[in-house]
């Protein structure tokens, strides 16, 4: 099939040509859907090598299912979201686990370390907001990167993080405020010092 | 300008968002290519476009075409078997015939059409000398 009518095609039905052995199928697909898993990826662990590791995986995983998968059951981008969190999930735990590992052997640390945020040197506006996402609990900002940079809706949150839509929207909205309270200390140099 | 843009310009925490959702972390091209040939090295073997199948069918030869469009070999079984009683109806005398009406008491115009006067003296073995 051309490359133009591809791109006309749903992700599930590339998905059908890809499992009925359509190589064109293959690179489309991939060249669709690889981009925003992996920055998905990216934002949740702020890390290039795992981000990688988890969109390689889950398209790994994608890619072995194709051949059982069930049109109408569940949106391609939504299945592969919800892998992707839970492949950086568990990355996220082993990251704490080493952490309080290597904690064991260091001194306590006092009140006064300043956070993340406010330590931060660069005043780029990217990296001010993604310091202060690393900031927020696993889950708060998993919904709130899917919700307010990924455009998903609050339903298909829901189905990714496996909760209910109410628990998605009090995710959100506590991860909101954790965010513009760990911003605030640093509105001048973002350039909103006129502002709130 | 619109409300949400209003919205955007005046929440600090919203024009973040909105510069991540157009600044997305972008994939490098060897990890691409990598992905690409995962996706190829994992992908089913094609499955046989349906013309190949149509082909085949057509290189079958006259006699089966035949048979199948006259319905199959049963189909062609009892057409040569009513062909056959046809003949030998059309070839026996129908003597017989006659002598049921009579039996009923029915009266049967005993015309025959004789389409080979002939022929008996084919079946005959007398001896012409």
């Amino acid at each position: 099939m051309p490359r133009d009518d591809l791109a006309l095609l749903s992700d599930e039905a590339l998905l059908v040509l890809y499992a009925n052995g359509d190589p064109q199928a293959a690179r489309a697909l991939t060249q669709r859907l690889a981009p925003r898993v992996f920055a998905y990826a990216m934002r949740v662990l702020s890390d290039r090598a795992e981000a990688e590791d988890v969109t390689q995986e889950a398209l790994l995983r994608l890619w072995r299912i194709a051949p059982e998968w069930r049109q109408g059951e569940a949106q391609l981008t939504t299945w592969l979201y919800r892998v992707a969190t839970n492949l950086a999930t568990d990355r996220l735990r082993g990251r704490k686990r080493r952490q309080a590992d290597a904690l064991d052997d260091v001194a306590e640390p006092g009140d006064d370390q300043p956070s993340a945020v406010a330590g931060m040197i660069e005043a780029d506006r990217m990296a001010a907001l993604q310091a202060a996402l690393d900031q927020l609990p696993d889950r708060q900002r998993q919904a709130v990167i899917l919700r307010h940079i990924e455009g998903l809706t609050n339903p298909e949150i829901a189905q990714i993080l496996d909760v209910g839509v109410e628990a998605v929207e009090s995710l959100t909205a506590r991860g909101k405020r954790a965010l513009t309270a760990l911003l605030s200390g640093r509105k001048e140099e973002l350039g909103y010092d006129d502002v709130i | 300008m619109t409300m949400s843009s209003d919205h955007k310009d005046h929440d600090p925490l919203e024009a973040l968002f909105a510069q991540a959702q157009a600044e997305p972390a972008v994939p490098g091209d060897d990890f691409m290519a990598r992905l690409i040939a995962d996706a190829a090295s994992n992908q089913p073997a094609p499955t046989a476009p349906l013309h190949r199948a149509a082909t085949v069918r057509r290189r079958a030869g006259f006699l089966p075409r035949l048979v199948a469009m006259l319905g199959g070999a049963a189909a062609v079984a009892g057409l040569g078997s009513a062909a056959m009683a046809g003949l030998v109806i059309g070839y026996v005398q129908p003597d017989p015939l006659w002598s049921l009406a009579d039996g009923f008491g029915l009266e049967v115009a005993g015309e025959s059409l004789d389409l080979l006067p002939a022929f008996d003296t084919f079946l005959t073995e007398e001896d012409p000398t």
